[in-house]
């Protein structure tokens, strides 16, 4: 591991420098970069558990110190809070539901299911690594503290949901909707296999008990499938019949009860043919795609568990005589004032009590430099401290604060958002109510004709029509492009992003984390005799102790193992720099009036890093963003593609026109707020564009919602992927790959219904006059879906041969 | 064919047995996690573990 043997042992992030803190895991001593990650490290080998570091497969977060994490779960320990989040399930069991932050491989999971194991007391361990939480069931020793320590110790960040968490509805639909894919499966294969028994008795003769046999059989194992398998289309069919819409469902409940119904009826009767293998297999393949799906809308998350992550659960309330008490920030009021440490979250909305401080707004902005606030300027629940200690009075708690307004404005626009109206929906509804006017009248006829032969003919219609192949033409084309797609990287949420993917005519991207991913070193402009290299040696020592953008991208312009001058009487003036003795003399690294000293600082070093001794400056560093590596390659292909680019930032209009200019986007828009961007996605959409937002931070979180299809970075934040279609779990070079697909399985979605009009335009007229037996009517209704099925399987074979520009650079990239 | 009558009887029965044990398995949080479990041969034994680590407390063996 590359990132373990230059970074922390623990956590992969930069080391401090030389005296780099030493832990000593199974052994070995390795380097890591603070006094968390060594407890953190050291306490995980002492359980036996370093195999943990084995089996990961990306690092740790960075630890707490050891101080803080017993504050931290000392607190949850107030029984007006435990009273929140633990159940009771008999008198000495308990019960409590965690949302882990840091959770980010099979490893931790392993981890914490042993580390919590240990624990005196713990009944039961159970991890979810794909919601991210950990269910923990404990009796008298172990208390609700214990077990939060035990996880902040190993380095992660217990957050406690509400009780009502416990009844986890995603595991009961996991688990219901696994159970009814199984059974669908069983009913499918055993019916199929008393049908191969009837089949071959067509041709070779059987025994009219046998037959009889084999239909009973047939009819025993249909009916769990049809009663219990298919209770999610009945359901969903009912549902959109009181909202007075035709849905997919309505077609689909349809099929599956005249089939069975026709089945039944015929086992009873005697008559001609039973179709129990075909409605097993029917409901069994649906339910398989329903099933990837359902598992790709797990997968991306939900708005509770962001909400909960992103406001700091506990607030340090002052009180009237100066001391802190510790207290949950549910229980703030306005007119409390709190003191907020750095590195802090912001628990409710509130005014600046101290003289000055910096926060990160990026919840709201969504730009990642740190804001400088005075006395009295608002702070925003949910940002983050960068310097501090500050006290801040609380003027908005809960539903009241600008967070829960980003939160309510996510949730409209997803309500009023139109739904794409799926064209193969309308037309399989349509199909439907027609062929059943068709079987009716098929029935009337033969009623006057020969009374005899009506029941079979109207039979023969409902069947050799069968709405399998139509509703199957758009399930079975969307399924197989959701694994195409998955297996790129792309993970669709909702399945009708597809056809919206396909034909969008827009798309809209965020600026910062999406087009950008972090800030470089431009350019050097030395002043005094030093060189570049020299220069850049000397900021890159001051800057390496330093968490702050600017200096991480400083650190990172110098190679690794390239020596670095000693610092000493390092010091961090806030919002200023970093100064400190280095060779000799003091150095000053940071913005101009601070490497200075001074308040009056020449024009053209107002934006750039600063580096001065006592005589003045001696170099100035140029910092950009950078663009991500594979932006343009995308963004070309997306043009090429016939999209429309736009950007749409909350960033500095310089910032925002470079970075448009660099990627060939004609259309920008700089100094937006989350409503701003809404406002202008409901503009084009009103002007008859079809969107595609991309974004990644909780500021686009309204416009993915807004937008016809809205994709998401997984490297983004919960909020953003919870509010999109499509999460992208690699790089944005997927997104031109996974535009092809969809136009790809648009076209073949269209080619399997015209294929199905066809056929039934042949065949229901012949079916109609009498002249189908049964039988010919069950092999034109397996054939015709199974030739549905076999073209959706064409989705992505088209992408071995093809070597686009986006796939070209998703290689170089990968 | 009257051997129809036993085979397929057993069939069914197994079938439902099989449908039995699939429902109690996914009652018993065994399809709640598919990724962890393939990482556990990887491991050493976990009494061994115990037995290295002489500071710590004797625990409980992890639940299943």
């Amino acid at each position: 591991m590359s990132s373990a043997a230059r970074g922390c042992w623990h956590c992969g992030e930069s080391l401090p420098g030389a005296e780099a803190p030493q832990a000593r895991v199974a052994g070995t001593t390795h380097a890591v970069c603070c006094e968390g990650c060594r407890a953190a490290a050291e306490w995980i080998d002492q359980l036996g558990l370093a195999d943990y570091y084995r089996l990961r497969s990306a690092p740790a977060s960075r630890a707490p110190e050891s101080s803080e994490a017993s504050r931290t779960s000392a607190a949850w320990a107030r029984p007006g809070l435990e009273r929140h989040v633990v159940r009771e399930l008999d008198s000495d069991r308990r019960e409590a539901m965690l949302l882990v932050e840091g959770l980010r491989c099979s490893a931790c999971v392993w981890l914490i299911e042993r580390a919590l194991g240990a624990l005196p007391g713990v009944l039961h361990v159970q991890v979810n690594a794909a919601a991210r939480r950990a269910r923990i069931t404990w009796t008298a020793p172990c208390s609700l503290p214990r077990i939060l320590e035990a996880l902040l110790r190993a380095g992660y960040r217990p957050l406690p949901l509400d009780a009502a968490a416990l009844d986890d509805s995603r595991r009961r639909e996991q688990r219901t909707a696994l159970k009814q894919l199984v059974v669908a499966g069983f009913g499918a294969m055993q019916a199929m296999m008393y049908a191969s028994g009837l089949y071959f008795g067509v041709f070779d003769g059987i025994d009219a008990t046998a037959r009889e046999l084999l239909r009973w059989l047939g009819l025993l194992v249909a009916t769990p499938v049809v009663f219990y398998s298919a209770r999610p289309f009945f359901a969903g069919a009912l549902r959109s019949l009181r909202a007075r819409r035709l849905g997919m469902d309505v077609p689909v409940a349809i099929a599956i009860a005249l089939i069975y119904a026709a089945s039944v009826y015929e086992a009873f009767h005697g008559g001609a043919e039973v179709y129990f293998d075909s409605v097993g297999m029917f409901v069994f393949f649906l339910l398989t795609g329903r099933y990837l799906e359902m598992r790709a809308r797990h997968r991306a998350g939900d708005l509770t568990d962001a909400l909960a992550r992103l406001t700091p659960a506990f607030a340090d309330r002052v009180r009237a005589d100066g001391t802190l008490e510790r207290v949950g920030a549910i229980e703030l009021a306005a007119g409390d004032v709190v003191l907020i440490a750095a590195g802090g979250g912001v628990p409710a909305d509130g005014a600046l009590e101290s003289e000055r401080c910096r926060v990160d707004e990026a919840l709201v902005s969504g730009e990642s430099a740190p804001v400088s606030k005075r006395r009295g300027a608002p702070l925003i629940a949910g940002s983050v401290l960068v310097e501090g200690p500050v006290e801040m009075r609380v003027e908005r708690v809960g539903a009241d604060t600008v967070l829960a307004g980003i939160l309510a404005l996510v949730t409209r626009a997803a309500i009023e958002r139109p739904r794409l109206a799926a064209a193969g929906e309308r037309a399989a509804a349509g199909f439907v109510a027609r062929v059943l006017t068709l079987a009716a009248l098929t029935a009337i006829g033969w009623s006057f004709a020969d009374p005899s032969r009506a029941f079979t003919a109207t039979l023969a219609v409902l069947v050799v029509s069968c709405p399998c192949a139509f509703a199957l033409a758009v399930p079975a084309a969307i399924t197989r492009a959701l694994g195409v797609l998955a297996r790129h990287g792309v993970l669709v949420v909702r399945p009708d992003a597809i056809e919206g993917l396909a034909s969008a005519t827009h798309i809209v991207f965020d600026k910062t984390g999406t087009l950008t991913d972090r800030l470089a070193l431009e350019r050097i402009d030395t002043i005094g005799s030093l060189d570049r290299a020299q220069a850049l040696l000397l900021a890159g020592a001051l800057a390496r102790g330093s968490r702050h953008p600017a200096s991480m991208a400083i650190a990172n312009a110098i190679d690794d193992d390239q020596a670095l001058p000693a610092v000493e009487d390092a010091r961090t003036e806030a919002s200023g720099g970093i100064e400190g003795r280095v060779e000799g003399r003091i150095l000053r690294l940071g913005r101009a009036d601070f490497a200075l000293g001074c308040d009056t600082i020449p024009a053209e070093y107002a934006d750039a890093v600063l580096l001065a001794d006592a005589t003045g400056s001696i170099a100035a560093f140029r910092l950009s963003e950078q663009l991500r590596a594979e932006a343009r390659a995308t963004v070309a292909a997306l043009v090429a593609d016939g999209l429309t680019p736009e950007i749409a930032s909350g960033d500095d209009a310089g910032k925002v026109a470079a970075a448009a200019a660099r990627l060939g986007i004609a259309h920008w828009k700089a100094r937006l707020r989350p409503a701003d961007k809404l406002a202008r996605l409901a503009a084009l959409r009103a002007a008859g564009a079809r969107v595609i937002a991309v974004g990644d931070g909780i500021n686009d979180a309204p416009v993915l919602a807004g937008a016809d299809v809205s994709v998401a970075l997984a490297s983004g934040t919960e909020l953003a992927q919870a509010a999109s279609d499509i999460v992208l779990s690699g790089d944005l070079g997927a997104l031109a790959e996974a535009r092809a697909t969809a136009r790809q399985t648009l076209a073949i979605l269209r080619q399997n219904q015209r294929w199905a009009l066809v056929y039934n335009l042949s065949v229901v007229p012949l079916g109609a006059l009498g002249f189908v037996p049964p039988w010919l009517a069950a092999l034109g209704m397996s054939a015709s879906s199974l030739f549905v099925v076999l073209n959706a399987l064409r989705i992505g074979r088209r992408e071995e041969r093809s070597d686009t520009p986006a796939a070209l650079t998703a290689q170089a990239v990968a | 064919m009257n051997i129809l009558l036993v085979m397929i009887p057993l069939s069914i029965l197994l079938l439902i047995g099989a449908g039995i044990a699939f429902f109690w398995a996914v009652d018993h949080d065994q399809f709640d996690d598919l990724d962890t479990p393939r990482l556990l041969p990887l491991l050493d034994d976990p009494d061994a573990i115990d037995a290295e680590s002489a500071e710590e407390p004797p625990r409980e063996a992890p639940p299943p």
